[in-house]
């Protein structure tokens, strides 16, 4: 993997970025935070109304259909500007632990928006009568709210990946 | 002021999270929590008011529904945001964009006051309405523009400000290279 990333890091795509890195990482990284922003108002809404707290007058078919195209654009979004810093700086993304991490659980967390969202399009009765108030569904509502905070803990901590001790390639250089 | 904030950088729960390994990095990413929820909530209220999005709903249910959030949010992001401040407090304090950023948090609190005595005070005529009140879409308009500013300015604080030492008495503004060129720390 060092070694694919220290090639990536001679490409010409990565040679641009490297060398407009004054304002081309800042302001990838910035459109990066704001997809998180969306990211995190859209899960949080979907599951306050799952919990029932909010968007009650709404059905949570409703609630999706507002909330889902938003979550899947950001996360369109933060897969764009995620690859572009990876090709901006290869070796800092692909040789950390916390990077991998990260993307395991954004590979979950996608996964589980994705089947969400078809599982209420094609089941919206069952949902909202039954499925809904079941104890396990709201806990799932609490763990993906959850997922999507540990994953922003892990992007940070890409760049302190030595916290990880031996676990961390930039440690076990 | 000078002598105030070397105060604060030196009291012991400073020095604690500057010394430490992990804290600085767990207060960052609380922080980063805190403002996508403030940012993501506040989307959603502007979105509402430009007639973008969940336009069939009453503004005011809409309003109930986030403001706890964006408060608490906002709590979130203000507290990890002082004890950061608190462990560089000079540095900081100097530091063009956190000044930028500061003034923008006070511009985004001005532009919500101004949005509750003007259009909010209407809310009974364009509550349900999908086109909403002139003012209404230039608060919701500008609001977008100071946050997605705040993102930027509090972005680059991370990139403008090194690690400096407590000893350091003038701004440093040179880049962060460990950041800027992906060397492992």
């Amino acid at each position: 993997m060092r070694d694919f990333a220290l090639w990536l890091a001679t490409t010409s795509p990565s040679g641009f970025i490297q060398e407009h890195n004054t304002w081309a990482i800042p302001t990838i990284q910035s459109v990066h935070i704001l997809g998180i922003a969306m990211v995190m108002g859209s899960v949080l809404m979907i599951s306050l109304r799952i919990l029932g707290l909010t968007w009650t007058d709404q059905t949570l078919r409703q609630t999706t259909a507002r909330f889902g195209p938003w979550l899947n654009g950001s996360l369109w979004l933060l897969l764009a500007t995620g690859l572009l810093m990876v090709i901006g700086e290869p070796v800092r993304e692909l040789v950390t632990f916390s990077f991998w991490m990260k993307m395991t659980l954004v590979a979950i967390g996608t996964v589980v928006a994705l089947i969400f969202q078809r599982s209420v399009r094609r089941y919206e009765r069952q949902w909202d009568e039954r499925i809904v108030h079941r104890g396990p569904i709201k806990l799932m509502a609490v763990g993906t709210v959850l997922i999507w905070m540990a994953i922003i803990f892990l992007g940070r901590l890409i760049a302190y990946d030595h916290v990880w001790g031996n676990w961390s390639p930039a440690v076990n250089q | 002021m000078d002598a105030a904030l070397d105060w604060l950088q030196k009291t012991a729960l400073a020095v604690h999270i500057r010394d430490s390994l992990l804290l600085f990095p767990l207060l960052e990413s609380t922080h980063v929590i805190g403002l996508a929820i403030v940012v993501g909530t506040v989307v959603i209220i502007d979105l509402r008011l430009l007639g973008l999005a969940t336009t069939h709903r009453a503004f005011s249910r809409l309003g109930a529904d986030t403001l706890p959030w964006t408060l608490g949010g906002f709590a979130v992001a203000a507290v990890t945001g002082a004890l950061m401040f608190s462990t560089n407090a000079t540095v900081y304090f100097h530091n063009t964009w956190f000044r930028a950023k500061v003034l923008m948090l006070v511009l985004a609190a001005l532009n919500s006051i101004v949005f509750e005595f003007t259009a909010r005070r209407t809310i009974g005529e364009w509550d349900l309405r999908r086109t909403t009140p002139r003012m209404a879409r230039a608060a919701a308009a500008v609001s977008l523009v100071i946050w997605v500013g705040v993102i930027v300015a509090g972005r680059m604080i991370g990139f403008t400000a090194t690690r400096a030492t407590i000893n350091q008495t003038t701004p440093a503004e040179e880049p962060n290279f460990e950041d800027l060129l992906g060397l492992p720390k």
